[in-house]
């Protein structure tokens, strides 16, 4: 798994490209939840659409993820999910923490 | 059997992508759509996650066995392995329950295996262990247009 950042004006913008399993989810984990420590932030956009694969893993590092920012009063943003991702993600429940975006 | 295949791959997280794709290799005669590939794969990898997380407990030691064979249009997958078993195989199965909260398990992992598939049975393996079975019609589709 990939994964590129940006931040344009307070909002972290963060890319994955890949297949999200159990083989990389400590390493994107981690990643994130360093990136989420950069200064002045607003708020986070995961950005979903180069994710090719992705299974239940995914969605309690993402639920991991929401808790984090969470407490430092950032919203989670999912944007531009695969449709086969979306299925999973839709029947996780999980845009009711994370809402979608469409870029 | 029209066709039967297996795989016995270490209980390790970097052996799910490989246990996935060759079963969605397996079942490409059938011409599945993508979506129904997509929910195979799925399956496969929650099945095959949850022996390396929760019956092997993430040791990268013991073996999973996933076995595919179709009967007719049906595409059949067990998933076996030998690790320490599921005490309360009912509750493991609702959503959102885990034995590993600390650890960021969604809990979804049955929900999904029983949403993407036909039929999910869960069972003990003789001696120990879990084998789950799967099963996915790949006929024609009547009910969506």
């Amino acid at each position: 798994m990939k994964i590129s950042s940006k931040v344009t004006n307070g909002t972290l913008y963060v890319a994955l490209y890949g297949e999200l399993d159990e083989s990389c989810a400590t390493y994107v984990r981690s990643r994130l939840d360093a990136l989420f420590d950069t200064p002045k932030l607003t708020k986070v956009v995961l950005d979903m659409a180069g994710v090719t694969f992705m299974d239940s893993t995914g969605i309690g590092m993402l639920i991991g993820r929401y808790k984090i920012l969470k407490g430092k009063n950032l919203p989670l943003l999912l944007s531009s999910p695969s449709a086969v991702v979306d299925k999973l993600l839709r029947l996780s429940g999980i845009y009711e923490l994370m809402p979608k975006i469409n870029f | 059997m029209d066709n039967y295949m297996t795989l016995k791959i270490k209980a390790a997280s970097q052996n799910e992508a490989l246990a996935r794709s060759a079963v969605a290799a397996f079942c490409v005669s059938l011409n599945p759509t993508v979506d129904v590939l997509s929910d195979i794969k799925t399956a496969v990898s929650e099945a095959v996650t949850n022996s390396i997380v929760h019956g092997y407990n993430g040791q990268d030691d013991g073996t999973v066995e996933i076995v595919a064979f179709l009967e007719g249009t049906t595409l059949h997958i067990d998933v076996k392995d030998e690790g320490i078993g599921i005490e309360d195989i009912e509750r493991a199965k609702k959503p959102f329950f885990t034995t590993k909260p600390d650890e960021e398990r969604s809990g979804m992992g049955f929900t999904v295996m029983e949403s993407f598939m036909d039929e999910l049975i869960v069972e003990n393996n003789v001696p120990h262990g879990v084998v789950v079975k799967m099963k996915k019609n790949l006929g024609a589709d009547t009910t969506e247009r």
